[in-house]
């Protein structure tokens, strides 16, 4: 049984390649505003990967930007996809989607169903373990699950019979993302990046993509990752942009910092047709210039504080 | 005799935690297996190591729980490990996870998953769901998989409408054949009205009791296949109060997961 199907696969030479003559190792100042960033580094058509979810430290403000840039013909890892794919979906930019856990509301589920973007049934863990094998710099990994699944031929994975154990093995193929953004808690000018909590794939993606954006919380001083490099989560040598956008996980969580916003979650939520998803764009996103306009118009500070109050808990994200 | 009110969620968690074991490890998906492993830690398992996919290991999880947010930091509480997910696959690829808890959309008498679609084709669907999330490792991996679903026969069908996470596909050695960790599969299907279990020798679901009061004949009616009999049957005691009170006005007082139909049974 063989996945059939289109896959983004880049040979593992052609990676190489790329970084070696795009990607700059000098530490340079990398801010920028969040429509520099986007419309210098998200093409259209581009791969687009993200990390962890639109409730939890997701780069929601990114992925906002790129809606009112009207990008096109995204292919988007949905790994966790909760309301950022019916988002892109609903504003046109994005036409296939790698699935792993295809989220909330009936809007996505929908347009699935009405051929409006193509969808490639991955697992969770599948979609892990392919950028896992873009930051190896290997053509594939072998896994022992998704066999015997109907995700299988839909997705780009083989079976062969490993030389090892003489047993069948899955492989699945390397993702090396045209785009990779992520929300992270603390960077500094360069791109140096800290999270705090758990993480899907925050260093693998970010090493197996061709280019990384990084939407910061709070901008330190590069001493700072000196002074505690266990913690460091990503090095300014993968990352092209960094933009300081706080409360840049809005409407999810920053752990430690803000809570979700359930009211503004509920409206996502509540979405179902394409005029209220189009009413939704239009007040939310289209109907304001960037970021921080978003937040003075629909969210304000009093509530911005509220959420801040209700992340009470502190350890672990400090 | 007493009579005792509930929902039938209420009946498929208290279920489901009276299986787990202490001292052991789960894998715990998002939802009604949070709930689940919660009430069990508190009651009954406390020394229960669970796993969230995104990587928190050994969470002690606070309450009340609190709506979507499994990556929060109140649910990722107190664990022994924060890392990510292709480490949090490992512990369970490499044998470390004891049981994992799933829930499904419909399910065959091999114990087969579906969470992806129903109905029409997998490209033009008549109703699409999430998908796989991080189930299809879960039952892949752990070495006894628990599914937890409302007892609806619909949902028991004789052939999925998609495979998304493997039982024992189509009977006995077809895992190991396909590659699937040896010794690994589904272990339980608790229902809103049932337990099963699944056959030694033929793989094949079968029933090992029914909620206290229920006719097992009417249970099993209009499922998609005839479930074996275990010699047998059980009679599944309906929620105790402690179970009750630690659900009602502890881990879920605002009914988020425990919501659903009423039932009634005397004990």
């Amino acid at each position: 049984m063989q996945g059939q199907v289109e896959v983004h696969f880049t040979h593992p030479d052609d990676f190489r390649r790329w970084v070696k003559e795009n990607k700059s190792r000098d530490a340079v100042d990398k801010v920028m505003t969040e429509q520099e960033a986007v419309s210098r580094f998200v093409q259209d058509g581009a791969y687009l990967a993200y990390d962890f979810s639109s409730l939890t430290r997701g780069p929601q403000a990114l992925i906002r930007e790129i809606i009112r840039q009207r990008k096109r013909n995204l292919w988007i890892c949905a790994e966790f996809t909760l309301h950022d794919s019916p988002l892109l979906v609903g504003g046109g930019c994005c036409t296939r989607i790698d699935v792993g856990f295809l989220g909330y509301g009936s809007y996505i589920g929908r347009a699935v169903c009405d051929g409006k973007v193509q969808v490639f049934d991955n697992t969770n863990g599948v979609l892990a373990s392919r950028i896992l094998a873009g930051a190896r710099g290997v053509p594939f990994l072998p896994v022992r699950n998704f066999l015997g699944t109907d995700g299988l031929p839909h997705s780009g994975a083989k079976v062969i019979n490993d030389p090892f154990t003489n047993d069948p093995i899955c492989l699945v193929p390397a993702l090396n993302p045209d785009v990779f953004m992520i929300h992270v808690h603390q960077a500094d000018v360069y791109g140096n990046a800290r999270i705090f909590g758990t993480n899907l794939f925050a260093l693998e993606a970010a090493m197996a993509s061709k280019r990384v954006i990084i939407s910061a919380e709070e901008i330190i001083e590069p001493m700072e990752f000196r002074k505690d490099p266990g913690r460091t989560t990503i090095p300014f040598f993968l990352v092209d942009a960094v933009v300081h956008l706080p409360f840049g996980a809005y409407p999810g969580a920053m752990p430690g910092r803000y809570e979700i916003d359930l009211e503004h979650v509920d409206r996502l939520n509540a979405i179902q047709t394409e005029a209220q998803m189009q009413d939704h764009l239009e007040r939310y996103i289209y109907g304001v210039k960037d970021h921080l306009e978003f937040l003075e118009k629909h969210v304000g500070w009093p509530k911005l504080k509220e959420l801040m109050q209700k992340a009470s808990i502190k350890e672990g994200y400090q | 005799m007493a009579v005792v009110e509930f929902t039938d969620t209420e009946f498929m968690i208290c279920s489901a935690a009276r299986l787990l074991e202490d001292r052991k490890t789960v894998f715990v998906g998002w939802g009604m297996p949070q709930v689940v492993a919660i009430l069990a830690e508190r009651l009954y398992t406390p020394h229960l190591v669970q796993l969230f996919e995104f990587g928190a290991v050994g969470p002690q999880s606070l309450t009340p729980f609190i709506r979507g947010t499994m990556g929060g930091p109140s649910n990722i509480y107190r664990s022994l490990q924060w890392i990510n997910m292709n480490w949090a696959f490992s512990y369970a690829a490499t044998g470390y996870i004891d049981y994992g808890m799933l829930g499904a959309a419909q399910v065959d008498q091999y114990g087969n998953l579906n969470s992806t679609f129903l109905g029409g084709t997998y490209e033009q669907p008549g109703r699409r769901f999430p998908g796989s999330g991080g189930g299809n490792e879960a039952a892949s991996f752990v070495w006894k998989t628990i599914v937890v679903l409302k007892h609806e026969a619909r949902r028991f069908v004789e052939k999925v409408d998609f495979l998304t996470s493997p039982g024992y596909l189509d009977g006995p050695g077809a895992r190991e054949r396909a590659g699937l960790p040896k010794d690994t599969g589904p272990w339980r299907v608790v229902t809103s009205k049932a337990l099963f279990g699944f056959d030694e020798k033929t793989k094949k679901m079968r029933l090992l009791g029914v909620l206290k009061g229920l006719d097992p004949k009417e249970v099993i009616q209009g499922m998609g296949f005839t479930p074996l009999m275990a010699e047998k049957l059980l009679e599944l005691e309906p929620p105790e109060d402690a179970e009750l009170r630690l659900l009602r006005e502890h881990i879920d007082p605002s009914g988020i997961i425990i919501r659903g139909e009423k039932m009634r049974a005397e004990r």
